[in-house]
């Protein structure tokens, strides 16, 4: 078991999703419409695929709906 | 026609607002990207009360499905966004100062447009323009701070619209639900008042700094 923070809330993993790209699949998200941070440090979206996730990491997402 | 010198137009903006804050908000630059529901109306509430300086971007004309939100004017459509809103600000501030960009914004364009802007406001339509812009601004412009919108769609659930200050640099405006995806349409009223949050919220940046 392991536990990501995320947008201030603990949420507890079997098993972490490996990457940011692997939480947002996991989430259901379109990652082309979200903004993430870990642990403060902004992740651009180009970098989802390779970011790291483990036990105790502090994630932030930012998600876009449409309208203006 | 009626006219304000630019002493007199000071008078009245120093008189409402006090020497203090008005100094404060005519030495700000702001940035809006995206000139629709949300830019246009974010655009002239800072116009009143006297921001320096707009540098205002978007590619796109005004087309009659802006009408029921955006402030344009029917003899304005097919001009482009830039130079109708520039005319309409400029009536209701002619002393503000305007640095136009009709172009589509892109992570490699938007750190020399937006340069000199202390504060961007995220007024796109689209949700992977509203990511594109808020990761390029927390990416690239170190000292800049966002206010970005998600969630305005539809009628009535006024006080669902929220600002939340999410770090040091940005600040969310909206619903976090309502998107036109979802079925959601654009009208007039919610997107003011998401408008009127970004407003008061970079008002409330200037004059707290």
């Amino acid at each position: 078991m392991a536990i990501l923070k995320i947008n201030g809330e603990n949420k507890i993993f079997e098993k972490v999703p490996s990457t940011m790209k692997a939480l947002l699949e996991f989430l259901n998200v379109d990652d082309a419409t979200v903004v993430a941070e870990v642990n403060g440090q902004i992740i651009p979206r180009g970098s989802f695929h390779n970011t790291i996730l483990q036990d105790g990491h502090n994630v932030e997402l930012i998600r876009f709906v449409g309208g203006g | 026609m009626a006219k304000l010198s630019s002493e007199q137009f000071e008078a009245m903006l120093i008189e409402r607002h006090g020497l203090s804050a008005h100094n404060k908000l005519k030495s700000a630059t702001i940035g809006i990207g995206g000139l629709g529901g949300l830019g246009s109306n974010v655009a002239i509430s800072l116009a009143r009360i006297g921001i320096g300086k707009l540098v205002i971007a978007d590619f796109d004309i005004v087309e009659p499905s802006n009408l029921n939100r955006q402030q344009y004017f029917i003899e304005q459509l097919g001009q482009n966004k830039v130079n109708a809103l520039t005319e309409n600000l400029t009536k209701i501030n002619p002393y503000i100062k305007i640095e136009g960009y009709q172009v589509k914004l892109k992570p490699d364009n938007i750190p020399e447009i937006f340069t000199g802007c202390c504060i961007i406001a995220e007024c796109f339509d689209k949700p992977d323009q509203k990511q594109m812009l808020v990761e390029t601004v927390l990416n690239s412009m170190k000292n800049v701070k966002i206010v970005a919108v998600s969630g305005i769609g539809g009628f009535g659930r006024s006080n669902e619209i929220k600002t939340r200050k999410i770090s040091d640099r940005l600040t969310l405006i909206g619903d976090d639900k309502s998107g036109i995806e979802s079925g959601f349409s654009l009208m007039a009223p919610r997107v003011a008042i998401a408008a009127g949050h970004q407003a008061n919220v970079i008002v409330e940046m200037i004059l707290e700094k």
